[in-house]
């Protein structure tokens, strides 16, 4: 590929990770001038790898973490030994340059002023770490409005009520509606609620180099082999490269941050495709490896300086997992929808976003109306929710083009003991510590839940449709958002990084993905990561500047 | 699918080859094709590479009651029996000692009860019968899955095939599509903006 081999020289930063914060990073570093390596785990794969094979992606982990080689562990209880996963790990991310902006589902929605000072509104949760932010949404706004102009989003402004103060308008208009999306539409709007046009990060035409989306369908869990979906492999990686000052690094699985007799951070050591260690000087460290992954690197990095890890004074790295509790209804309608045929999500309401103690529990929510998973997977879905074999399952099967979910995607709250640790004994292919999960939904993450998807069932029914069902509300064992394991805040004592994504421990090691957040939002998580990438990096420029890393 | 090259044909050419994309859609394209010469040749063959004789006559009955064969195909013509051999010999391996254990175990539980006969060669009404005896057990919720996957996956990987899982379910196995998409969608009239402040 283009771009510089630094391999033997100390490079100003390394990140570690490309995906949805790694990538901006990157870039704007890379602009800003400074030279930068970016290591990351997983294959650098061409539009060309991408097919639409749900067995490829789905079971066999094509792009994601393989539970063969990366083996993770599960307890809900934390006195418990926790036990190895079978073929679907618990935290699944991809793994891959752009890692998971490859195969996410590419919402965009910004979360709201309130997400950022929900503690100071309603007063601390008892046994949860519930914290205002560092920052308020005035501060991360300009980030918000880069992103979906620098990343490409496609929505409208204005058409929701409850959206946030916003600078500028959306760079392209929505996507076209699905039938999914007007008939959440209609019965909302029966309903008096507000639904609107979904913000996503897919190209509603040709933006930037990259064409509009074709409406193939396989966005959710899938590469987009057009480019139309924004993954950082082809907007952020390929312009950090084309300034001379990047390095994009694939299979380079970072292993350890080094420190020295100051108690600076040195450079990483990683594994490079043959398994031999390797060394990447540097002048600072990011690590931007996801809400699992960072959390193990810092944990795993542990000397006799640091016994506990890196950062780690606090003892939270690792703690305070959120995985944003999602409950689904089903629907079934007279006409065909079609819903396998193009994006996700094409409408969504936010009436519900808010947290009111009038429910009696904290959390909110946001709904959308989407496809639910493709042909197999839906159907697997499908085997759990009622009869699954036999002439009555045949008939249900028949009931794909008429089907359509209502995702209600909702808060986690943080919990010091749901956690990313590194397993006791289990290690992976390369002799590593594996991944412990340790998580336990809050009992207000599932009276959430329950909420959410009571007003889903009464829009479903508003609109009209012939059968509303209820996806089963179990305790969560398995995320794709992975959040808030190395959470921002002021006092060293009760965060990991400060508001600039600066260690307080580590004045040249810094961290930025989903592991910042400090509370969990209601899903949709990143955008918020991106738009904190990108102010994280603008305030790693002023300290470079500076001489300040 | 004669249908779909035509629209694959013209959205590579409008949205693609403007965005000069074209090099790699078309290796997306050519792919794709191989894969589906790849499939043809997997479910010509005859052979089974992990079951016995009599073990593909059992899996192939009991998946033939998962998605039974009415007026349209079933579980059985779908080739879902070859799917999920190919698969424990290959792509499934890991599952694959646990699902002969539980085969194994089927036939024992099925001869205690009918020490004459077969499974496979049973009436229909008496499969049904015995299945709903088992239909909680592990191994028959693991072929349970096995056949959505084998009647519902790429038909490189043996099952689906001709796209008979696909059109069961009334997929559309199309490279791209246009709006409108379904029913519901087709006279909207457009979005109106809300009105101010809830």
């Amino acid at each position: 590929m283009t771009g510089r081999h630094y391999e033997d020289s100390t490079v100003d930063f390394v990140v570690v990770g490309s995906g949805a914060a790694g990538g901006v990073i990157a870039r704007e570093l890379a602009v800003n001038g400074f030279s930068t390596v970016v290591l990351e785990q997983g294959p650098r794969l061409t539009p060309a790898d991408f097919e639409h094979d749900e067995l490829k992606y789905w079971f066999l982990s094509g792009i994601t973490n393989d539970p063969a080689r990366s083996p993770q562990t599960f307890r809900s209880d934390p006195s418990a030994t926790a036990v190895a996963t079978g073929m679907r790990p618990p935290l699944v991310y991809a793994r891959t340059v752009g890692g998971s902006s490859t195969h996410f589902t590419a919402n965009y929605w910004r979360f709201h002023e309130i997400d950022f000072v929900e503690r100071s509104r309603f007063g601390s949760i008892a046994g949860t770490g519930f914290e205002d932010w560092p920052i308020t949404y005035a501060e991360l706004e300009p980030y918000y409005t880069k992103v979906e102009w620098d990343i490409g989003v496609s929505g409208l402004a204005g058409a929701s009520p409850f959206d946030p103060p916003r600078t500028r308008p959306y760079p392209m208009p929505p996507l076209p509606v699905k039938s999914s999306g007007v008939l959440l539409e209609r019965g909302a709007r029966k309903l008096g609620l507000h639904p609107f046009p979904a913000p996503m990060a897919i190209n509603s035409q040709p933006y930037r180099g990259r064409p509009g989306c074709i409406h193939c369908g396989f966005c959710h869990g899938f590469a987009c082999e057009v480019q139309a979906k924004a993954a950082t492999l082809f907007n952020m990686i390929p312009e950090a490269e084309a300034t001379g000052n990047c390095e994009i690094r694939p299979d380079s699985y970072v292993v350890r941050i080094d420190t020295n007799a100051h108690g600076r951070a040195t450079g990483v050591a990683y594994l490079d495709a043959q398994g031999r260690e390797r060394f990447q000087k540097a002048r600072a460290v990011v690590v931007s490896a996801n809400g699992a992954e960072t959390p193990r690197l810092l944990l795993a990095s542990a000397s006799s300086r640091f016994p506990d890890g890196l950062a780690n004074s606090s003892g939270l790295v690792g703690k305070y997992l959120m995985f944003n509790y999602s409950s689904r209804v089903g629907a079934v309608f007279e006409h065909e929808l079609n819903e396998f045929k193009s994006v996700q999500v094409t409408r969504i309401v936010h009436d519900f976003y808010d947290s009111d103690p009038k429910r009696g529990f904290y959390g909110g929510g946001g709904m959308d109306a989407r496809i639910g998973p493709q042909p197999a997977i839906w159907a697997q879905r499908l085997s759990s929710e009622g009869p699954a074999w036999g002439a009555g399952f045949k008939a249900r099967l028949r009931e794909f083009p008429r089907s359509m979910q209502l995702a209600c995607h909702g808060t986690s709250l943080p919990v010091a003991t749901n956690s990313v640790s590194l397993d006791p004994t289990l290690k992976d292919a390369w002799g590593r510590p594996a991944v412990r999960v340790t998580y336990k939904d809050h009992p207000d993450d599932l009276a959430n839940a329950r909420f959410m998807q009571d007003r889903g069932v009464e829009i479903m029914e508003a609109a009209g449709a012939q059968r509303v069902t209820r996806a089963a509300i179990r305790e969560s064992n398995f995320s794709v958002h992975l959040l808030g394991t190395c959470r921002m805040g002021n006092d060293a004592r009760s965060s990991v990084v400060d508001r600039y994504h600066r260690t307080h421990d580590i004045r040249n090691l810094f961290v930025c993905d989903g592991s910042s957040l400090v509370t969990s939002g209601r899903g949709q998580p990143t955008m918020t990561i991106q738009a904190l990438a990108f102010r994280a990096a603008d305030h790693m420029t002023r300290f470079a500047r500076a001489s300040d890393i | 699918m004669p249908d779909c090259d035509d629209i694959e044909a013209r959205y590579s050419r409008r949205a693609l080859l403007e965005a000069g994309l074209g090099i790699a859609a078309a290796i997306a394209l050519s792919r794709s094709l191989s894969v589906h010469a790849a499939a043809a040749e997997a479910q010509r063959s005859t052979e089974w590479r992990f079951f016995s004789p009599s073990e593909a006559r059992t899996v192939d009955a009991i998946v033939a009651q998962i998605i039974p064969t009415d007026e349209t195909p079933g579980a059985r013509e779908m080739g879902v029996a070859r799917f999920i051999d190919q698969g424990l010999a290959g792509f499934l391996e890991p599952l694959a000692a646990a699902f002969r254990a539980g085969l194994q175990d089927f036939e024992t539980q099925y001869r205690a009860h009918h020490p004459a006969g077969q499974f496979a060669s049973l009436t229909p009404a008496r499969q049904i019968e015995w299945l709903r005896q088992v239909e909680h057990t592990p191994f028959f919720e693991s072929v349970q899955q096995l056949t959505v996957l084998g009647a519902l996956a790429m038909p490189q990987y043996g099952g689906n095939r001709d796209g008979l899982g696909w059109k069961l379910i009334g997929f559309a196995d199309q490279h791209a599509f246009v709006p409108p998409f379904g029913y519901y969608d087709r006279d909207y009239p457009g979005f109106a903006a809300p009105e101010p402040g809830p």
